[in-house]
């Protein structure tokens, strides 16, 4: 679930700004002859809706129906009793609850005597909110909408890239202040969701490889594992709804000149990456301190419902458009190096701890 | 215990059920908002992207993933498990169910099938294996109860954190970086957790919203850490400041209420007479219409692999309750008088009556003036 801080502030994101996303998607299904789309969410798959609205559902699942004209439905599985909340952080939309919203989105649809619905990411959708929805809509035609919610979603956005700077600047922040001299794994992820979540996040995620020399995956971790002399701490942070990565290489004997280097060096890849250019030239051919080398790479960013999603890596390069991203890169210096850094978005957070 | 071998114990419960149940096959779905059924044959945690593990009538399991990070995570965590990776895990599903065509395959839940497998339910003649599921994730193993009673001094001991956290002048999302964190660093995975801060003005309970304490106000919360994939509950309200004679007299309905139900616990009741028990006294004492959907959602449920499992604890649900089921009873609903008030405690169900887990005082807490536990 989401447990962090969840509100409105128009002053990030306004309700201006998910109007003119709202009215970019329905110019988008006039031209294809959709009569509506309909966007999942829940709070793993939160990102169509949170692009289009605001809003995250903290738990439960919802459907979102955005008509060819008019104001948007949104129809939850909450309940009725956290409306005001709902409505509080939810305010461009109309919001009916029911136990089956698949049946409310239905019977808007037979009044609004719409034929041909878009869904995004159609073959994901809950087979019984499918249900619901034909129930009673018996006659409505539903098409699969991904790659035209795609042509609006892959449009950069300033209020979003300002909400991912925001994330990112809380995650360095967070890395920045953490106790340079810890022992434990638990230690960590202790002083990170701290600062991270009393920064105003909405959420984070800590994944940790205690000791590089050994594995460089990143994995939860129980809290009494010791730390190695090398090791890595993802942080996947949420602020209003937007999903950032920022992974870290320390050395839990302190400051590290390498590693400084090296994260410096990233910092500076991060900056100038062209993501209208070739990607993969870009990193194979940066000069990278200390004799380091690119082991392997990948970007991902908000794509269909998901905040964040692969959408390249060296493995399979071509990137489409996108909105931002994150980059991870893992580096071969005298262990495995791991970071991670924003791109695509002018003013990324620099600050570090002083050891890294 | 060992989270593994609890795992391999819930395998072997699945492919007995499997067996009885006639299903050669069964496809399970799940992330990280439903994954009790997901989790129960592939023991693992999804954060991100969603899952689908295939499990035939050995046990054997495979794990599709659509994040290449869980992926990553998954090999680290969960060694034995075979994973796969695809962007596209609904058509690579479907892919490897062609080598049990002449099988009898169940793919569930019923209501969250991705409708890319739940529209083939005709032509691939799909068995629903949902209310197989819901009997094993409800009346679990003894290694499931052992792990339950291990992780529920957590939920105390991070109660105990709350309490000392919450003071005038913080805001709320400060007392759950506090919780999150201290559950993090002492092995809590997840937790499901809300809160509520005020007067009469609050109807329920909700994500933070960045409201601040301030004396006198009441501060609800339920905990639910979980452990290894198990969930644990309590939920307790504090005030801010000393307990006003109003909020003392209206808490003692919900203590009330809440051993009357309580009282109810053992096998052979149903969800219902628990329920009926914790409202009768809401009933006594004029405050009836404060049973009502209006103004709560049940009276407790189940606890496990999920948070808030059935049976739902509710006057119109007549499931019966079992030995080996883990619950929790919290007649938590609204106040006319002084707001939304919690209460409640988990439980597993033993042969003659209910083994409390949480150990927290079932008090109306109070706070110094200036913070921390009175």
């Amino acid at each position: 679930m989401r447990h962090g801080l969840m509100t409105w502030r128009e002053s990030e994101l306004s309700q201006a700004d998910v109007l003119a996303r709202q009215r970019r998607l329905q110019a988008a299904m006039r031209e294809s002859n959709l009569d509506a789309v309909l966007l999942y969410t829940n709070h793993v798959r939160s990102g169509a809706v949170t692009f289009m609205t605001g809003f995250t559902p903290y738990w439960a699942d919802a459907l979102l129906l955005l008509p060819a004209d008019g104001r948007a439905l949104f129809a939850v599985a909450l309940s009725k009793r956290v409306g005001t909340w709902i409505q509080s952080t939810n305010p461009t939309v109309e919001v009916a609850h029911s136990p089956q919203p698949g049946r409310l989105i239905g019977d808007r649809l037979v009044a609004l005597g719409a034929k041909k619905i878009g869904v995004v990411e159609l073959d994901r959708l809950p087979g019984g909110l499918v249900d619901e929805i034909r129930a009673v809509a018996t006659a409505v035609e539903l098409t699969d909408a991904s790659a035209l919610f795609g042509t609006v979603r892959s449009l950069p956005d300033t209020a979003e890239a300002g909400l991912a700077r925001q994330a990112d600047a809380i995650a360095a922040a967070a890395f920045a202040t953490a106790p340079s001299k810890l022992t434990r794994v638990g230690d960590v992820t202790e002083a990170l969701e701290l600062s991270v979540r009393n920064a105003g996040a909405e959420e984070c995620y800590v994944a940790t490889a205690p000791d590089l020399a050994s594995d460089a995956r990143l994995s939860r971790v129980k809290g009494g594992v010791r730390l190695g002399t090398i090791f890595a701490v993802r942080l996947s942070v949420a602020y209003g709804g937007t999903w950032i990565r920022r992974t870290e290489t320390f050395a839990s004997f302190g400051a590290d000149a390498t590693l400084s280097a090296i994260a410096y060096a990233a910092d500076e890849l991060a900056a100038k990456l062209d993501l209208g250019a070739d990607v993969a030239r870009q990193i194979e051919n940066f000069n990278w301190p200390a004799g380091a080398t690119v082991a392997d790479w990948s970007i991902e960013a908000p794509f269909g419902t998901r905040p964040l999603q692969r959408v390249a890596s060296k493995a399979a390069p071509p990137l489409e458009a996108i909105p931002y991203g994150v980059l991870s890169l893992r580096l071969d210096s005298r262990t495995p190096v791991l970071l991670t850094r924003l791109v695509g978005i002018f003013g990324q957070a620099v600050a570090r701890r002083s050891s890294a | 215990m060992a989270a593994r071998e609890v795992a391999a114990r819930r395998r072997q419960r699945l492919t007995e059920a499997m067996r009885d149940a006639g299903f050669d096959v069964v496809v399970l779905f799940g992330n990280a908002w439903q994954n009790d059924y997901l989790r129960y044959a592939a023991d693992f945690g999804i954060l991100e992207g969603e899952g689908i593990a295939i499990v035939d009538r050995t046990g054997e399991t495979t794990l599709y993933l659509d994040d290449p990070l869980e992926a990553e995570r998954a090999a680290a965590e969960c060694p034995d498990l075979a994973t796969v990776v695809s962007t596209d895990i609904v058509a690579d599903v479907l892919q490897s169910l062609q080598r049990y065509a002449n099988h009898r395959i169940a793919a569930g839940p019923r209501r969250n099938l991705p409708y890319g497998l739940s529209r083939h339910r005709e032509d691939m003649h799909l068995g629903d294996p949902t209310p197989m599921l819901d009997r094993l994730l409800m009346v679990k193993a003894k290694e499931e109860l052992d792990a339950i009673r291990d992780a529920a001094h957590l939920a105390d001991e991070g109660y105990a954190v709350f309490r000392n956290a919450a003071r005038a002048g913080r805001a709320d999302y400060e007392l759950v970086a506090e919780i999150e964190a201290f559950f993090r660093a002492n092995g809590v995975d997840d937790n499901f957790m809300l809160v509520g801060v005020g007067g009469r003005e609050v109807r329920g309970m909700t994500p933070p919203t960045g409201k601040r304490l301030s004396p006198g106000d009441l501060v609800t919360t339920e905990l639910t850490p979980c452990v290894d994939g198990y969930y644990v509950q309590i939920c307790r309200t504090l005030v801010v400041g000393e307990p006003s004679s109003l909020q003392q007299k209206a808490f003692g309905v919900y203590l009330e209420a809440m051993k009357a139900g309580i009282s109810v616990v053992a096998p052979g009741v149903t969800a219902a007479d628990i329920a009926k028990a914790e409202n009768d006294v809401f009933h006594r004492h004029g405050l009836g219409e404060y049973t009502t959907s209006e103004y709560t959602r049940v009276r407790g449920h189940g606890l496990g692999l999920f948070p808030d499992t059935k049976p739902q604890i509710l006057e119109d649900v007549t499931t019966r309750i079992e030995e080996g089921m883990s619950l929790i009873v919290h007649p938590n609903t609204y106040h006319p008088e002084v707001g939304y008030i919690v209460l409640g405690d988990s439980m597993i169900v033993g042969p003659t009556g209910p083994e409390i887990l949480t150990r927290t005082a079932r008090e109306l807490f109070g706070t110094a003036a200036t913070g921390g536990v009175a």
